[in-house]
C-alpha cells in the first residue's frame, strides 16, 4: 500500500475544446445536455447576461442568480 | 426623540436608509383590488425569499406590496425585450379572460383563453400551431397543459404565482393573488402600462386609455360576461 501512496499528484492542463461551448446551468453549474427541456434567456432585470436553465432546476424551482446585476430568481 | 435615534444610528456607523421607490399605483388601489392576498396554504419558497409580509391569525398569508410591485416593473421589462408577436398570454381561468384579452389587445401579443388544446406549442403539423418565444400564464395550477408544453420547447414562462401554486417550470414569478377578478385586471392593467411605458409607447407618467375596471369581468345574475 505504501507505493501507491508514493505516486506524486501531476496537475496536467486542461485539454482545450474545440468547437461550440457546452452551455451551464446558472443554477447547479451542469453542462445541459442537447435534448433536455432545459430554457435560455436574458436576465429580466438588466437583460445583459444569458441564463440558462436545466430541466431539473425548472421543475424543482432552484432559484438563479445573474452573474451581472445579482438579480435573483425565479 | 427621534433626532436622538438617528444620532446614535450615525454615531453607530450605520448606513442611511434609502428613500423608497414609489409604488406604479397608490396604494390604495392596490389594497382595494385586494392583489396582496394569499391563501392559506403555505409555500416555503415565497416565504423564504421575503414575498409573504405577514400570516394573518386566520392563517391567510399577505404577500409583500413591494416585492409585488417590483416583479411586476422586472416582468415588464422582460416582456419587452420579447417580438409582441411571439409572446402568448393564456389564462384558463374564466376571471383572467378579459385581463388577457385586453393586455393582449394593448401590448400586441397573442390571447389564448380557455382550452388549451395540446400541440399548440409542440406540434407544427396542427392549423392552430403557435411558434412562442414567451408564455405569460395566469395560474400555473390551471394551466398545466401550457406549462408543460412550453418546458418541452425551450420557452421560458412569466406566471402570476399565489401561495398556492407549484412553480415548477416557471421562469420568473410574480407574486400575487391569481384568484380575484379586481386582482387579475389590476396585474395585467399595471403589466400592460409598464410594458408600454418601456416600449416608449406611453410617456413616462402618462396612463393606458382605459381604466383597470376595463380590465375586469362583469359578473351579472345572469353569469360571466365578456
Amino acid at each position: 500500500m505504501g507505493y501507491l501512496m508514493s505516486i506524486p499528484r501531476v496537475e496536467r492542463p486542461r485539454p482545450v475544446l474545440h468547437g461550440p461551448g457546452v452551455p451551464v446551468c446558472t443554477s447547479c453549474g451542469k453542462p445541459i445536455k442537447p435534448y433536455e427541456r432545459a430554457t435560455h434567456f436574458l436576465c429580466p432585470n438588466c437583460g445583459k447576461a444569458e441564463i440558462w436553465r436545466c430541466e431539473h432546476c425548472r421543475r424543482t424551482g432552484n432559484p438563479y442568480k445573474c452573474p451581472v446585476c445579482g438579480f435573483e430568481g425565479p | 426623540m427621534s433626532e436622538e435615534r438617528r444620532e446614535t444610528k450615525e454615531e453607530q456607523g450605520l448606513a442611511p436608509v434609502p428613500p423608497q421607490e414609489e409604488l406604479l399605483i397608490a396604494i390604495e388601489r392596490y389594497l382595494a383590488a385586494g392583489v396582496r392576498l394569499g391563501t392559506r396554504v403555505s409555500n416555503a419558497y415565497l416565504q423564504r425569499r421575503g414575498f409573504v409580509f405577514s400570516v394573518r391569525p386566520d392563517g391567510l398569508r399577505i404577500l409583500n406590496l413591494r416585492k409585488i410591485d417590483e416583479r411586476i416593473r422586472i416582468a415588464a421589462r422582460m416582456i419587452a425585450m420579447y417580438d409582441p408577436e411571439r409572446v402568448v398570454a393564456y389564462s384558463a381561468k374564466p376571471y383572467g379572460f378579459k385581463p388577457v384579452e385586453m393586455f393582449c389587445k394593448f401590448v400586441k401579443c397573442r390571447a389564448l383563453t380557455g382550452r388549451f388544446i395540446p400541440g399548440t406549442f409542440t406540434n407544427p403539423n396542427l392549423n392552430h400551431y403557435i411558434e412562442a418565444d414567451l408564455l405569460i400564464s395566469t395560474d400555473p395550477k390551471a394551466d398545466v397543459q401550457a406549462i408543460e408544453e412550453a418546458a418541452r420547447m425551450g420557452i421560458p414562462v412569466i406566471a402570476l404565482v399565489d401561495t398556492d401554486t407549484p412553480i415548477s417550470y416557471v421562469d420568473l414569478i410574480i407574486p400575487c393573488n391569481n384568484k380575484g377578478r379586481r386582482s387579475l385586471a389590476l396585474i395585467y392593467w399595471l403589466l400592460a402600462r409598464q410594458v408600454l411605458r418601456i416600449r416608449g409607447e406611453l410617456k413616462e407618467n402618462e396612463d393606458l386609455p382605459v381604466p383597470p375596471e376595463e380590465f375586469e369581468v362583469k359578473v351579472s345574475l345572469e353569469g360571466i360576461s365578456q
